[in-house]
């Protein structure tokens, strides 16, 4: 058994579940052992979720703005976490009049799964990696667009004026920011190589500079800070934070898009929006961060893969409790005159740099 | 004013810088059937429908450029509007215009055509005496729900009768999604409020949307509308009034509230304040503006951050050393009742120097805070590209619409009554009025900070001045008659600046010790009205920002 498992080390979480599951390997044992792997990055993510939607978040709000916050229930009032859940799934579901029913309906179950199901490409580390395909990167960012989707469902299914702005706004949003994004990964892609998520990791293993004992990886954050820095801010555009987080604008539309969902729903749209969140910084980690790359040995991947997913979203949170708010016009500006010429800009740089290395 | 053009001398302003009546009358000629003498100022009374011409003559010859209020109320035998002239130049040049209507048929010209803000003011007066203004472009209830059947304020008004009101007549408050000529309009309508997280209160925003911008808006008021007036009337000058003007601007600005009463009864009434309460009355009233001015800035990065930041929590850490001040000045937090007419209720907790000591920590704190602020807020590169050029709000509109406090002064209008209409112990002290020129929502905000500071030095000054005060001469309170029974028909109105601009108190005296009329001149329902010119043509972040940097309290507004 053992060493089966160091045989199969580098291919996927299935491909090794069906080893140690007493399935067999054939067409149910496969479909079992993809479920189990699913089942598996998906709690985890989800309990990350739980620890910083109802936890984390207040917590790190509470310091950044000089308060207390969350801490009566348990240890550093972690409990909250049990609390919020029964108060939020006990609520009544308010349908109101007028609602376009599929689409109300479905809009926050799409939400949350496009943003769940971006992670089944992204390397862990301590081999949690669901899928490898050739085309990973592009399939990450296909899945994450779907989310756009969803906005503009909730928005007009809603009935609601205030949703409707938000759906339009989030289209907008979306349209300026998507392009960007997808322009500054492209860089990345030139320097690897590849469009697989492992080979994005394993390109950036390599030290790149060694000073005084201590050797630098070749991570891209490194290697082109400028790509970087794009690519933080316009994921922060992209999952929609302060100073980007237009559609939901609360002083300005309430709610945005969410105004009408209660209960479950808003509990979904909720998870979506940490999720992705979360994928972004998964995303950020694997193109520029060396994925789970970090001292140690290569099992405990998995810790530093989330310390960088964190860290990234203690970035988020930072930005939502020290920046004003943009607004839309100015924002679509900044998209389409700003970040799209940097963003090829960066290109250009991009392939100068990768001729000079090369 | 600028040196090498010296300001032509108005029509009836003598060459000391006081009113001459009489050449003001000679101006209104046949127009002026009579003068009034009131407290504050004489009055010309005019025939109803001649009201735009003695207005516009007062106006355009006699530079009355600011009308600061417009009273209405009912005698026996008449009903009566009082236009409260000033000038923005000079607040102590007043004069009133006085029309009379009969109670049979009152009806009068509307001022509206001279003075944009008198459009609010007479819908008020008209919701709530019943004096209809012939020619106002708007002729509703303002405070009064649309279905209210009768005018409180009036004298045949019968309270106990209730309102009964078909279900039918009640307009949906939901108006059809389009506006203009059938279904090609493309414009939105939506209703801001009344529940709604940027709207300070219950206030009830209807805007029409072209997309995202702005194609019209109207403020719909009255929604905490709690008779303040009325209850004011139905109490006594000595004791039973002071509690009142907590809960108009009920947002930690008290005791300014307080003062604009207390100075109008003194006023009337002929009451000496001791010097050594007008000192303490400085200080607690700067205090407060502090604490209001903070709650403002803190309110306005809520509207602009979006989100309850680390900007709103710091200034709320701020303002609440402010309000642990005053609560061991007043025993109470909210609502200080703390002024009482002829002084203030008590003198300073003991042991003093502890009092002086936790005031000057506050004070030697501050700086670094206003650094931070600077630092946090208006340094901030997203803020200004928010900020700077929205909201706009020119001079010449903003005293049209009878403009006041930090929005008048974010205009550049040199204008703040503690300097130009001196009270208290201002005029004693060292300090400096705040103007900014940018017209938009950061002058506003620059504005308030920076006055955060000057209210700090005149705090400062106070706290010396008091903790050198003699111990044999410390008298809190001068001798007022336990019942107070002003004058009958004794006329008065006067302001101070408060936290929002010139609260002023109009108060007529029927010989008993109640007022026969008790009027608020509100300066955020003023400041409220330039709303429309603000965000029209912008987008709604914009007309959210605006709002915010209006800084109105609905308890004052709708009293």
């Amino acid at each position: 058994m053992a060493s089966a498992l160091t045989a199969l080390q580098g291919a996927p979480l299935p491909d090794r579940l069906v080893e140690v599951l007493p399935f067999g390997s054939g067409p149910l044992g496969t479909a079992i052992a993809a479920l189990v792997g699913a089942a598996i990055v998906g709690s985890l993510m989800m309990t990350m979720t739980a620890v910083a939607g109802p936890w984390a978040k207040r917590k790190v709000t509470a310091a950044f703005t000089d308060r207390y916050a969350v801490n009566r229930l348990g240890p550093f009032g972690l409990v909250i976490i049990v609390a919020d859940a029964v108060r939020l799934l006990s609520k009544e579901l308010i349908v109101p009049e007028g609602v376009d029913r599929p689409a109300w309906d479905l809009a926050p179950i799409v939400l949350a799964f496009s943003a769940l199901l971006g992670f089944a490409v992204i390397p862990m580390g301590s081999g949690i990696h669901l899928a490898d395909p050739e085309v990973g990167l592009v399939y990450v960012f296909a899945i994450a667009s779907i989310a756009s989707l969803g906005l503009v469902m909730a928005g007009y299914a809603s009935n609601n004026k205030f949703s409707m702005l938000g759906g339009l706004r989030a289209v907008a949003q979306n349209l300026a920011y998507e392009i960007p994004l997808i322009l500054i990964a492209v860089s990345v892609v030139l320097f690897a190589g590849s469009l697989q998520m492992s080979e994005i990791v394993a390109a950036q293993a390599e030290p790149l500079v060694t000073v005084a004992g201590f050797s630098v990886p070749t991570w891209y954050a490194f290697v082109n800070p400028f790509a970087f820095v794009l690519f933080v801010i316009a994921n922060l555009m992209e999952v929609g934070r302060n100073p980007f987080d237009i559609p939901e604008a609360p002083t300005e539309l309430v709610a945005g898009y969410q105004t009408e969902y209660s209960s479950v729903y808003f509990v979904l749209i909720y998870l979506g929006e940490f999720l992705h969140i979360f994928l972004g910084g998964a995303v950020i980690a694997t193109l520029f961060l060396g994925g789970p790359a970090g001292p140690g040995p290569a099992s405990i991947g998995i810790v530093w893969f989330i310390a960088k997913i964190w860290a990234v979203y203690l970035f988020t949170q930072w930005a939502r409790s020290a920046l004003p708010r943009l607004r839309i016009d100015q924002l679509i500006e900044i998209g389409w005159k700003g970040m799209l010429v940097l963003a090829l800009a960066n290109l250009v740089l991009t392939a100068v740099i990768v001729g000079v290395i090369a | 004013m600028s040196l090498e053009e010296p300001r032509p001398t108005d029509v009836g302003e003598a060459a000391d810088g006081t009113v001459d009546y009489d050449e003001l009358e000679a101006l209104l000629g046949e127009t002026a059937l009579d003068r009034e003498d009131h407290v504050n100022a004489p009055a010309f009374v005019v025939r109803p429908d001649e009201v735009q011409e003695a207005l516009s003559a007062l106006r355009e010859e006699a530079g009355f450029d600011y009308c600061s209020n417009v009273t209405a109320q009912q005698y026996e035998d008449r009903f009566e509007s009082i236009y409260h002239l000033k000038k923005y130049d000079d607040p102590t040049q007043e004069v009133g215009v006085v029309v009379p209507t009969p109670t049979d048929d009152p009806i009068s010209q509307t001022g509206e055509p001279v003075y944009r803000t008198a459009e609010w003011h007479e819908r008020e007066a008209y919701d709530l005496v019943g004096i209809e203004y012939e020619g106002h472009p708007d002729m509703r209830r303002i405070l009064l729900p649309e279905t209210w059947q009768g005018h409180p304020l009036g004298l045949d008004y019968n309270p106990e009768k209730p309102q009964v009101v078909p279900f039918r007549e009640h307009a949906n408050p939901l108006q059809p999604d389009t506006r203009g000529e059938g279904a090609e309009s493309d414009t939105m309508f939506l209703n801001i409020g009344p529940h709604h997280p940027a709207t300070h209160g219950v206030l009830h925003v209807k805007t029409v949307l072209d997309g995202e911008q702005i194609a019209d808006v109207e403020p719909d008021i009255g929604y905490l509308h709690r008779c303040e007036e009325q209850m004011c009337q139905q109490s006594t000058y000595r004791h039973q009034i002071m509690p009142y003007p907590d809960r108009w601007d009920y947002v930690s600005a008290g005791i300014l509230n307080e003062w604009a009463y207390a100075r109008a009864a003194e006023d009337m009434a002929d009451i000496d304040v001791p010097e050594y309460a007008q000192v303490i009355r400085t200080m607690s009233a700067e205090l407060c503006r502090i604490a209001s001015h903070m709650l403002a800035l803190g309110t306005f990065a809520l509207d602009v951050f979006g989100d309850f930041t680390a900007v709103f929590q710091y200034a709320f850490r701020d303002r609440e050393v402010v309000q642990n001040i005053l609560e061991d000045l007043t025993g109470q937090r909210l609502m200080f009742n703390y002024l009482r007419l002829g002084g203030v209720a008590w003198d300073l907790p003991e042991p003093r120097s502890e009092f002086f000591e936790k005031i000057r920590d506050f004070l030697d704190g501050l700086p670094e805070k206003t650094t931070e602020y600077h630092n946090l807020i208006t340094s901030n590169e997203i803020f200004q590209v928010r900020c700077v050029d929205t909201g706009e709000l020119p001079p010449e509109t903003a005293k049209q619409y009878g403009a006041t406090g930090p929005v008048a002064r974010g205009s550049g209008i040199d204008f703040d009554l503690r300097r130009d209409d001196p009270y208290g112990y201002y005029e004693e002290l060292d300090w400096d009025v705040i103007t900014e020129d940018g017209c938009d929502n950061y002058s506003r905000v620059l504005v308030r900070m920076r006055e955060v500071e000057e209210s700090a030095k005149i705090i400062e000054q106070c706290v010396d001045l008091l903790a050198e005060w003699p111990e044999d001469d410390r008298e809190i309170q001068s001798n007022v008659p336990r019942t107070l029974k002003p004058d009958a028909d004794t006329e008065i109105y006067r302001g101070v600046e408060a936290a929002k601009g010139e609260l002023g108190i109009y108060m007529r005296s029927d010989g008993t010790d109640k007022p026969a009329r008790f009027k608020i001149r509100s300066p955020c329902f003023c400041n409220l009205h330039t709303l429309r010119e603000m965000s029209e043509g912008e987008y709604i972040p914009d007309l959210i920002a605006s709002l915010g940097s209006l800084d109105i309290v609905l308890g004052e507004v709708d009293r």
